[in-house]
C-alpha cells in the first residue's frame, strides 16, 4: 500500500523531470495565473474591508430636530415612499450617543464623554439606504421637504462609486482569473497529453494485466499536482513579502484613512489560497487529460 | 466458460466487423481462431477484452455480461483474462523479471508472492536463466516467452493470443505452441490463439473455429481436448 503509494509519487516526479520544458512552462503559466490571483485577492480583501469601515457613511442620515424625536415614524413612512429607497433604521439620542462612544479609540476619551450623557447634544437619527448612488441626489432632495427634518448628510457619492468600483473590479478581476485558470488547466492539460503519450505503451500494459484505472491514473494526477504546485512557490513567497512590504512602507494605511489588513496572517492566508489553487489547477488538468484517455480506450 | 450469442459489431464509422457470431468454450478448451486478414478475429478478441463493447448480442465470461461491464468493472475483469500480442510489447528498461514482476505489481501482490510467482512463471516458460537480461538481449521467441509469463503471471483462467506467432519463424512458432500446450495442460487455462498461421495448426491439430468477413463458416473438432 505505501510502497505503492510512494510508487505513483515517483513516477509522478519521473514524469515531470521527462518533459521538464513542457512541466517547466505550463508551471510558469499556473504562476502568472496565481500571481494575479494574489493580487486580485490582496487589492479586493483590503477594499472590502475599508467599505466595512465606512459602512455608515453610505447610507443618507436624516437628523431630527432636537424635541421631535416621537415624530420619527411618520417620517420614516413618508422617506419610504420614496422612489430608491431600500431600507430605513432609526437611532435614537442615546443610542447615537453609545455609537459614537464605541467609535471613540480610547478608554479615557469614553469615560471623558460619559459625562455628558445627560446633555445628550445628538439629536435622533434616521439611517436611509438607497438603491444604488445616482439615486442618492435625488432622495436627499426629497427628505429635505418633509417637515421636522433638521438635516440630511450623505457620506457623499464617493462612497458609492467606490463601492461600484469595487464591484466592477471585483467582476472583471473575477473573469480575468477565471480565463487564466482555465488557460493553466489546458497547459496543464495539454502536458500531461504528452506524458500520456510518450507512455501509451505501459499504460497499454497496465491496463491489459488489470491494474485499476486509478492506478493507471495516479501517476499523472500526481504529475499535475507537481506542476501545480511549483507553480505556486513562487507566487506563495511574492504574497508575504510583497505584501509585508507594502504594508512597511505605508505604515498599515492607505491616504492615511483607510487601514489595510494586518499582514499576519492574512499574508500566509493568501499564501495558502495560492497554493491550493495551484494544486487543484494542476489537480483538474491532469485529471480531465487522463479521464478522456481513458475513456477513449477501455 | 466462454459463451457469445449473436454478436455482431458495427464500428463507429460504419464497418461491419461481425455479424451474429455463436461460439461457446468450455473450461480448459484450446482453441485456434483462424481467418484471413480483417476477416474480424481482433474484433472479437477485443469484445471478449471489454476493449469494444458489442453492437448487439451477448458476450458471457465466467458469468460476468462483458458487454454491460461497467468502466469502472474492466481491470478487475480482465484480471481473469491473459492476452498475448504478435509484437510482444514488454517494457524496453526493465529486464525480464521486472516485466513479468509489472503485472503482479499493479494488483497489489505483495513483494515476497511476486518473487515466488515470477520465478514459477519463468521457469515455466523456460527463461530461469534470462530473468535479468533487457528484452533487447532476447531472440523474438524468447520476448514471446516473456510476455506469455506475464500474461499467466495472474493466473487468469483464460490466455487469449492474438497472432502470437506472427513474427516467429517456423521453428520457434512451433516451440510458442507447445508451450502454450504445457500451460493449457498445467496451469488448467483456457487457451484461444488467433492466427492465420495454417501450418501451426496443421501440426498441432485442435478445435478449430474459422472466421470469413465477419462470419463463423465452420467449427471443427469441437469439444475434443488435446
Ligand atoms: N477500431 C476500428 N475502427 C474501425 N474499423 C475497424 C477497427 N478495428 C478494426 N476495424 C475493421 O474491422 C474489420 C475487422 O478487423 P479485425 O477484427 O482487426 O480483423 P483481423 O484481426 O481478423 O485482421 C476490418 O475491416 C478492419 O478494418
Ligand atoms: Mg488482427
Amino acid at each position: 500500500m505505501f510502497r505503492r503509494f510512494f510508487r505513483h509519487i515517483k513516477e509522478g516526479f519521473f514524469g515531470v523531470f521527462r518533459h521538464l520544458g513542457m512541466a517547466l512552462s505550463s508551471a510558469s503559466a499556473v504562476m502568472i495565473t496565481l500571481i494575479l490571483i494574489g493580487l486580485f485577492l490582496i487589492v479586493t480583501l483590503n477594499l472590502y474591508d475599508m467599505t466595512k469601515t465606512i459602512e455608515d457613511s453610505i447610507s443618507i442620515s436624516v437628523l431630527i430636530e432636537k424635541g421631535d424625536e416621537d415624530s420619527h415614524e411618520t417620517i420614516e413612512e413618508q422617506i419610504l415612499k420614496i422612489d430608491g429607497v431600500k431600507s430605513v433604521t432609526y437611532r435614537t439620542p442615546e443610542e447615537e450617543f453609545d455609537y459614537y462612544l464605541e467609535t471613540q479609540g480610547s478608554d479615557e476619551l469614553r469615560t471623558f464623554y460619559e459625562e455628558y450623557r445627560d446633555d445628550n447634544p445628538f439629536r435622533g437619527n434616521i439611517l436611509v439606504e438607497v438603491e444604488s448612488g445616482s439615486q442618492m441626489a435625488y432622495v436627499k432632495e426629497e427628505i429635505m421637504k418633509i417637515a421636522n427634518v433638521d438635516e440630511v448628510a450623505d457620506g457623499g457619492a464617493n462612497t458609492y462609486t467606490l463601492l461600484d468600483m469595487l464591484d466592477s473590479i471585483r467582476l472583471f478581476g473575477g473573469i480575468l482569473v477565471a480565463a487564466l485558470c482555465l488557460l493553466a488547466i489546458y497547459l496543464v492539460y495539454n502536458t500531461i497529453k504528452i506524458t500520456i503519450a510518450s507512455r501509451a505503451d505501459e499504460i497499454w500494459i497496465m491496463r491489459n494485466v488489470g491494474a485499476k484505472n486509478g492506478y493507471v491514473r495516479a501517476p499523472f494526477l500526481v504529475e499535475g499536482i507537481i506542476i501545480g504546485f511549483l507553480g505556486a512557490i513562487i507566487p506563495m513567497i511574492l504574497a508575504v513579502v510583497v505584501y509585508y512590504y507594502i504594508y512597511g512602507e505605508m505604515n498599515g494605511s492607505l491616504f492615511g484613512a483607510f487601514y489595510l489588513i494586518e499582514p499576519m496572517p492574512f499574508a500566509l492566508y493568501i499564501a495558502g489560497i495560492l497554493g491550493l489553487t495551484g494544486i487543484v489547477v494542476g489537480f483538474i488538468g491532469s485529471y480531465v487529460s487522463v479521464c478522456k484517455y481513458l475513456r477513449l480506450k477501455r | 466458460m466462454i459463451s457469445i450469442r449473436d454478436v455482431s459489431k458495427t464500428y463507429k464509422n460504419g464497418t461491419h466487423a461481425l455479424y451474429n457470431i455463436n461460439l461457446e468454450i468450455q473450461d480448459r478448451e484450446f482453441v485456434y481462431i483462424v481467418g484471413s486478414t480483417g476477416s474480424g478475429k481482433s474484433t472479437l478478441i477485443k469484445i471478449l477484452n471489454g476493449e469494444e463493447i458489442p453492437t448487439s448480442g451477448e458476450v458471457m465470461v465466467n458469468g460476468t455480461n462483458v458487454g454491460k461491464l461497467r468502466f469502472g468493472k474492466v481491470p478487475l475483469y480482465r484480471r481473469g483474462i491473459g492476452v498475448v500480442f504478435q509484437d510482444y510489447r514488454l517494457l524496453p528498461r526493465r529486464t525480464v523479471f521486472e516485466n513479468v514482476a509489472y503485472a503482479l505489481e499493479v494488483v497489489d501482490a505483495k513483494k515476497k508472492d511476486i518473487r515466488v510467482r515470477v520465478r514459477e512463471v519463468l521457469k515455466l516458460v523456460d527463461l530461469e536463466d534470462k530473468a535479468t537480461s533487457f528484452p533487447d538481449e532476447l531472440s523474438g521467441g524468447q520476448q514471446q516467452r516473456v510476455a506469455i509469463a506475464r500474461a499467466i503471471a495472474n493466473k487468469p483462467k483464460i490466455l487469449i493470443a492474438d497472432e502470437p506467432t506472427g513474427n516467429l519463424d517456423p521453428k520457434k512458432s512451433d516451440e510458442i505452441i507447445q508451450l502454450l500446450e504445457k500451460i493449457n495442460k498445467e496451469e488448467e487455462t483456457t487457451i484461444l490463439i488467433v492466427t492465420h498461421d495454417t501450418q501451426i495448426v496443421r501440426h498441432h491439430p485442435k478445435r478449430m473455429v474459422m472466421i470469413e468477413s465477419g462470419h463463423i463458416v465452420a467449427d471443427l473438432n469441437k469439444g475434443a481436448k488435446i
